[in-house]
């Protein structure tokens, strides 16, 4: 078993504004990859296409047009799956000049097949949390019948009294009290804090391959934000499921990844050993990289009061996508040689050092 | 197979194209039609009004007992006792169309008005108002009306009074929640801070700016349903009375033919009453869809 | 169902019964009210053709009192304990007639209820999962044209293909005259009132907006997420509780338009009851209706309460 347990290659998710009449490049041309047992921590700012990317990869995403190319390999016991396999049956892209401008999709035949495919797959060898926990778990149900759900369809626990002492044994492990009692209790009667363990047990509890885990930080308390931190990074060294991470909230990345990928307007920008690329000082990194990690103001600057740095410009509008760079606009380290290259051709996700890849012009491509 | 089409350059961020043009083809066609009709229905009326009506609906003619369409000179045809059809349905216009406007004028002042106590104040305010919705609408229309009628005869103003008041519920609900929206986002809480004076910031700010076109999109649905209420009643023999013409005594007069095989007589008011009552009922959809639509997912 | 979950339930019901209890009150005062304004001494309509030594005798057993709070009292009173007074067209007691009348009206509400729903339902969820398709749309305009027919106009041509096609007749005394086929007759009224009430169009339009909009929730992505089978989790807030509340809501306007079927088929119900008390201005008659209507009504309304309590873990926590 080589390779990587989760490969996406090129993905293009698009959405479609009815008021604009225009398509909203979500994900337009992505790739990552997350290798076994590692957590590969995908950052950047709201619109980069991080969330779209997850959802993607997770079967999620039933917007239309939704996903119109790209190839997303699953490697595990043994067999490798192609998570899109034979989906350009039914959507077809008409090209003017490089970019898209129609969609056509045969939406019911697209779902039915997309279904098949995933089945077996959703739930079981990628399980997935979301940011939000209270509104993402059913406020219908108990929290506890909603891990028996999970833990009888995805283990070979069937029986009903067995799964509730393994869902128990569960809400125990992500550090829940009193767990027998909160097994009853419903969603809107717990905290933040506590719905997102609950998720993470509901995900883990299937045993996937692959922990998806969208912004699962974000909306709560920080004492709370760091607490969950903590957990992830407990159940990734007890389980070693690999985690394919997405914050925009860099600590966390850096608490928790072994690998990081930068997403700026729907493209990886850069990704590497989370050491190389997330270090203070670097020999090659991406602009954009580097202005995120100025932007966290550090303890000297807090101490002199400085003004904070932010970053030049406006989130990249993904109906309007440039034709060269697409940090052009924004970038501070243009230099007028490679100036009309940056403005007109959009640089290659190339290695500047072993692992270590940047879509910059900045840096000649090591061949 | 659907189709999605890149059709715009550069427009900005944040802006969206004007409502014509982003508006779905389905609910253009439906305000279309609707617009259609309330044009007809108001031409109608001011023609019977005045009296410009192709023959004189009273008038009979024994001899051309329910004469199909477009015999000797009737577009419609007749009825059955050889008054022309088109004259009368045009003339039935009448029985509802000044009776709806009293219906709706009411639902929509007096729903503005509950909504308005409901949201703007909340508190026991708002437990009366829905204390008063609930209460309007454990009865239905028709019993409360029939009700009326024993105790008044059967006027049509004081029906349509009654069509009113249990219209403003709905209106009310609507106002009320827009009111709730508001006071979420925030609006209300900094006109208070601006300084404006209530008086302002309802009448001004939550009643036109906000509610406007769900105010007309009431009204729209209200006129059908005053329709609804005049044809049934008249119906029932509780409307105007023969030789008046109304649709709905219309259909129950030609109804006996109607067994016999004669179909027509009876139906051309039953289209009437439909194809009227489809054009408020669309357009009032229609405009919904455009104006107030909430965005679905997929 | 644990025992837990029933207490709080059935502290929201003594809540709901008693608000119940406070419309009905309200009800009764309307019903009052209007008869108070009509033109004459209300007292006479309801006394109207009785010999005047029997109408002194009935003003003196009924005590009346010259404030309308006492008047409203006293008939209030007799109300609760079932008696409605007597129809002033045949004399009969008016509730008992109500009661056997009733069933028959009960009957053609419930049945074309369930048939909006039976016709409804897959439109609309239909529609909510597959989004605009081209056979939804013919289905939605067809429901609005179908919701805009004047619903007696329908009964006629339903009476007409029962009469020439079928050859079920006579279809308008109500009675069967071919006991074979007698079960069919009672279900035509309902397809009458069931597909041209006019409620159809609304009942697809709002199933399928809720249930859109909650597969759209959070939660239901959840539940896709896992590979949970969605409509387990959707049903509750989807379907189940949308569904009871237009029930519900719908009651009301199926009764109104069971008065206009009745006339249609000659149906010896509650709706014809009314009509002929509204032609006669019996009053005692056209009360009881408004007030059992409006009982049923508010039954139905408790009853979606109950359902919604039962279902909502919030609701039951006050």
């Amino acid at each position: 078993m080589s390779g990587p347990l989760l490969s996406i290659e090129n993905l293009r998710t698009y959405f479609y504004s009815r008021a604009k009449r225009a398509f909203i490049r979500s994900v337009d041309g992505a790739s990552l990859d997350v290798a076994r047992g590692e957590t590969l921590g995908v950052v950047g700012e709201s619109g980069s296409g991080k969330t779209v990317t997850a959802l993607s990869a997770a079967g999620l995403v039933t917007a239309a047009p939704g996903v119109i190319g790209g190839r997303i390999t699953l490697q595990s016991n043994g067999t490798a799956r192609e998570l899109l396999d034979g989906l350009e049956r039914y959507v077809r892209v008409e090209e003017e000049d490089g970019r898209v401008v129609a969609v056509e999709k045969d939406e019911r035949g697209w779902r039915r097949h997309a279904e098949a495919l995933m089945a077996g797959v959703r739930g079981k060898e990628i399980a997935m949390i979301f940011q939000n926990p209270r509104a993402a778990l059913n406020p219908y149900s108990t929290v506890g019948n909603q891990l028996v759900e999970t833990i009888r369809l995805h283990t070979g626990v069937k029986g009903e009294r067995e799964a509730k002492e393994r869902a128990i044994a569960w809400l125990e492990r992500v550090r829940i009290d009193s767990p027998r009692l909160r097994f009853d209790n419903f969603p809107f009667g717990m905290s933040g804090g506590m719905c997102q363990r609950a998720m993470i047990a509901m995900a883990l509890s299937a045993e996937p391959s692959l922990l998806v885990a969208d912004e699962p930080t974000t909306g709560l308390d920080a004492t709370i934000q760091s607490r969950i931190v903590e957990l992830l990074g407990d159940l990734k060294e007890e389980t070693g499921t690999a985690t394919l991470l997405i914050s925009h909230d860099i600590s966390v990345i850096q608490r928790l990844s072994d690998r990081v990928a930068v997403m700026y307007g729907g493209t990886v920008v850069e990704s590497g050993r989370a050491t190389e690329v997330l270090a203070r000082d670097a020999p090659a990194r991406h602009p954009y990289t580097e202005a995120l990690l100025e932007a966290i103001p550090s303890a000297e600057a807090i101490r002199n009061k400085s003004y904070l740095r932010a970053i030049e410009g406006d989130v990249l509008d993904t109906i309007e996508v440039p034709r060269g760079c697409r940090f052009y606009g924004r970038c501070n380290k243009v230099t007028d040689a490679i100036r009309e290259r940056c403005a007109g051709l959009e640089p290659p996700l190339a290695e500047v050092s072993s692992g270590h890849k940047v879509r910059c012009w900045l840096y000649p491509t090591k061949t | 197979m659907r189709r999605f089409v890149q059709t715009q350059g550069p427009i900005g961020e944040f802006s969206a194209l004007p409502l014509l043009q982003r508006a779905e083809t389905r609910d253009l066609l439906y305000v279309g039609y609707g617009l259609l009709i309330v044009a007809l229905v108001i031409a109608s009326y001011l023609m019977g009004a005045f009296g410009w009506l192709p023959h004189d609906p009273r008038q009979m003619d024994v001899g051309l007992i329910n004469a199909p369409a477009l015999t000797a000179g009737h577009l419609l045809g007749t009825d059955f006792l050889g008054r022309d059809l088109q004259s009368r349905l045009i003339l039935g216009i009448q029985a509802y169309f000044l009776p709806g406007l009293l219906a709706i004028a009411i639902s929509v002042a007096g729903g503005c008005v509950l909504g308005v106590l409901a949201g703007y104040r909340g508190g026991w305010l708002a437990a009366v108002v829905t204390y008063i919705d609930n209460l309007l609408d454990s009865f239905p229309r028709l019993v409360l009306i029939l009700l009326v009628i024993a105790a008044f005869k059967a006027d049509i103003y004081a029906i349509m009074i009654v069509v009113g008041i249990t219209g403003m519920p709905e209106t009310a609900n609507l106002v009320s929640g827009k009111i709730a929206f508001l006071k979420q986002k925030n609006f209300i809480e900094a006109a208070h801070a601006l300084g404006l004076p209530a008086h302002t910031v309802i009448l001004k700010h939550i009643l036109w700016l906000n509610c406007r076109t769900l105010l007309v999109i009431q009204a729209t649905l209200g006129m059908a349903e005053a329709i609804i209420v005049e044809t049934s009643l008249s119906y029932l023999g509780f409307g105007v009375q023969e030789p008046t013409p109304s649709w709905g005594n219309m259909v129950q007069a030609g109804a006996n033919y109607f067994l016999q095989g004669n179909f027509w007589p009876s139906t051309a008011p039953a289209l009437a009453i439909l194809a009227t009552i489809l054009g408020f009922q669309l357009l009032g959809d229609g405009l919904n869809n455009m104006l107030e639509g909430k965005r679905r997912r997929g | 169902m644990k025992l837990s979950a029933i207490l709080p339930v059935a502290r929201v019901l003594r809540r709901e019964l008693a608000v119940t209890a406070l419309l009905l009150l309200g009800v009764s005062v309307v019903v009052f009210t209007v008869l108070q304004l009509a033109p004459g001494d209300p007292l006479n309509v309801l006394l109207e053709g009785q010999s005047p030594r029997s109408q002194q005798a009935v003003r003196e057993a009924l005590g009346v009192s010259h404030t309308w709070y006492g008047r409203y009292g006293a008939w209030l009173a007799k109300v609760v304990q079932g008696d409605f007074g007597s129809s002033i067209r045949t004399g009969l007691p008016v509730l008992p007639e109500l009661a056997r009348v009733g069933v028959n009206t009960l009957y053609l509400t419930l049945g074309s209820l369930l048939l909006t729903l039976l016709i409804a339902v897959p439109i609309a969820v239909h529609a909510a999962v597959n989004g605009d398709t081209p056979g939804n749309t013919v289905a939605t305009v067809a429901a609005y044209i179908v919701s805009a027919v004047p619903v007696f106009w329908f009964g006629y041509i339903v009476v007409y293909v029962f009469i020439h096609y079928f050859e079920m007749f006579p279809l308008l005394s109500g009675a069967a005259a071919k006991q074979e086929h007698a079960w069919l007759y009672f279900l035509v009224p309902i397809f009458v009132l069931g597909t041209a009430s006019g409620t159809l169009s609304e009942l697809i339009r709002h199933l399928r907006d809720e249930l859109s909009r909650v597969l759209a929730e959070d939660y239901i992505r959840t539940a896709r997420a896992k590979g949970a089978p969605v409509w387990r989790h959707a049903f509750k807030e989807g379907f189940l509780i949308p569904v009871t509340e237009l029930m519900s809501a719908k009651i009301p306007f199926l009764l109104g338009g069971a008065v206009i079927v009745e006339q249609v088929f000659n149906w010896p119900g509650m709706g014809r009851m009314a009509w002929q008390a509204a032609q006669d201005r019996d009053f005692p008659v056209i009360m009881g209706i408004a007030l059992v209507a409006a009982a049923f009504v508010r039954s139905g309304n408790l009853l979606q309460r109950v359902v919604f309590t039962m279902v909502n873990p919030r609701a039951s926590k006050g």
